[in-house]
């Protein structure tokens, strides 16, 4: 394999690694604060696609993509309120298999919802025009869109980052994680907090589901395909960690990019990801950056 | 006709009431009954000591006054309004403070964040400047996560964490358990203090020296229920000491 080669596919795995960890990032945030480990996480990141199509083929090619990335934050965020209020606020406490097939449940009526409004047929949507071009580097030609989803989770990573440890709603959310009892016994209203921290995983799946928009077709089955790779991330990085999300993006991302570009490991290159799973449940249950659970 | 003058206005609420009153309160947890009928007030200015041993059901009636068991009946009033029906998100903001026993802070926030957390501005009241003044060892440790303090800090981290949100009525569960007797002495000093500035405290406890010797009234608790109030110089040494506490 040449440095050329080489450089293709770790940015390759880099642009798979940005989206997955922003849609990662969002099913951690909300697993630690609610422990609940929501299934429909997908289907918001598959609404926010479909939506971010639609309001970007509107718009034009200029300002479509980023009208539509707002569009779809919103959407996806008043969807999540709307979860988290008539649905989730019924099975807090409840056992994790009852949460399970609640939010299974919401995948299902959210499927039906998109094939109904959207429609069953493939969709694309074009980069936005400033960065609908190609750049060659070492010998191959690279979608300068793909350097601008890894800048865009670098952005987001950050925002995260400073959201939850530079900020008084960060730290009111890393404070439920912990006890959400005292917490609301230190005057913070820790059911409208657990909303709030749910449409900040919807818009975390948003954005996740609107930067990818461009980059592959969007389909009706966008959910189950991002949910199982999230999940797969979440298990490795540990659930509930923002850093555990990150190194399990980037190696879920290198393993599928270096994976599917040999004829031979192609078919399998998914399952490599859920070997690597494997390994890490029998080393370390809890996931490389999680906490064991406490009894 | 001479005209009676108009009542007086009710006194502002606060200045003369009680700073927490309790009527009937019942504590359920599922089909067990827990606190029966419970009644207690306390005035500003004033230190109640509640006397039971383990599990007669202080930290439950404690819980029901701050509104954190689903299975409570009964009426809280702190100065006067009730806040019966507040959540206790509410009744805790700047109304009851409330320190949990174990020295129960947030442990991966750090010493700073944790007291910030309840802070609650009042004029000439607890700050953070304030709590670091009393307790020096938070100043230097406020960086550190709270969870690797010793117990005995962390417990000054639970006192100033109910301080900063400068409450008409503190609760303090056992906060005596397991510290050093020279920290026992300093909560001892600095209860008498705050008792100074007006606040009611309410102060569960095993360790009858401690608060006997801080409290104005002592309730005892046998079996979810009050069995006996008496000033806390009648308490002293009292037969019904000996009988509840086993001392």
């Amino acid at each position: 394999m040449s440095g050329g080669q080489l450089l293709l596919f770790v940015v390759g795995g880099l642009s798979n690694a940005a989206y997955l960890f922003i849609v990662a990032a969002g099913l951690s945030l909300v697993f630690g604060a609610l422990r609940v480990i929501n299934m429909a996480h997908g289907s918001l990141y598959m609404i926010a696609a479909f939506v971010t199509g639609v309001v970007a083929n509107q718009l034009g090619l200029t300002l479509g993509f980023w009208g539509g990335l707002v569009v779809a934050v919103i959407v996806t965020g008043l969807v999540g309120a709307l979860i988290e209020v008539v649905v989730l606020r019924r099975v807090y406490g409840e056992e994790h298999l009852v949460q399970l097939l609640a939010t299974y449940a919401l995948t299902l009526v959210i499927a039906g919802v998109v094939r109904t409004v959207f429609g069953a047929n493939y969709r694309t949507v074009k980069p936005p025009a400033a960065i609908n071009f190609s750049v060659t580097l070492a010998g191959n030609s690279y979608a300068a869109y793909s350097f601008f989803m890894i800048g865009a989770a670098v952005v987001i990573g950050t925002g995260v980052y400073i959201l939850m440890y530079r900020t008084t709603l960060g730290r009111n959310i890393r404070a439920a994680v912990s006890d959400p009892e005292l917490l609301s016994a230190s005057g913070v209203n820790v059911a409208r907090l657990y909303t709030v921290v749910f449409v900040m995983g919807a818009a975390l799946a948003a954005l996740g589901g609107a930067i990818v928009a461009p980059s592959q077709a969007v389909n009706a089955s966008m959910d189950t395909d991002v949910l199982v790779l999230a999940f797969a991330i979440s298990v490795i990085g540990g659930l509930g960690s923002i850093i555990g999300s990150l190194v399990g993006a980037l190696i879920v991302g290198e393993v599928l990019s270096f994976g599917v570009q040999n004829q031979y490991t192609n078919p399998y290159a998914i399952a490599f990801v859920f070997i690597i799973m494997v390994i890490v449940l029998t080393i370390r249950p809890w996931g490389l950056f999680g906490k064991a659970e406490q009894t | 006709m001479i005209m009676d003058p108009p009542p007086a206005p009710p006194a502002t609420a606060g200045a003369t009431m009680p700073a927490l009153q309790v009527r009937q309160l019942d504590v359920r947890y599922g089909k067990s009954h827990v606190v029966f009928d419970l009644a207690v007030e306390v005035a500003r200015g004033e230190l109640l000591a509640l006397l039971g041993r383990n599990g007669a059901g202080k930290t439950t009636a404690i819980l029901g006054i701050v509104g954190l068991v689903p299975g409570a009946s009964g009426s809280v009033y702190v100065s006067g309004r009730s806040v019966s029906k507040l959540p206790s998100y509410r009744r805790t903001k700047g109304h009851v403070a409330y320190v949990p026993s174990g020295a129960r802070c947030f442990p991966n926030l750090t010493v700073q964040e944790n007291l910030e957390l309840t802070a609650r501005p009042a004029a000439g009241g607890w700050t953070l400047a304030r709590v670091f003044e009393r307790f020096p060892k938070l100043r230097e440790l406020r960086s550190n996560q709270a969870g690797g303090l010793s117990g005995g800090e962390r417990q000054m981290l639970a006192v100033g964490r109910g301080l900063m949100s400068n409450p008409t009525v503190l609760l303090l569960d056992e906060p005596t358990e397991g510290l050093a007797p020279v920290v026992v002495q300093g909560l001892g000093s600095l209860l008498l203090d705050l008792k100074r500035t007006g606040m009611g405290i309410l102060l569960a406890e095993q360790n009858h020296r401690l608060a006997l010797r801080v409290a104005d009234r002592a309730a005892f608790i046998e079996k979810g229920r009050i069995v006996a109030e008496m000033p806390a110089a009648e308490a002293r040494g009292s037969d019904i000491l000996h009988r509840i506490l086993g001392v």
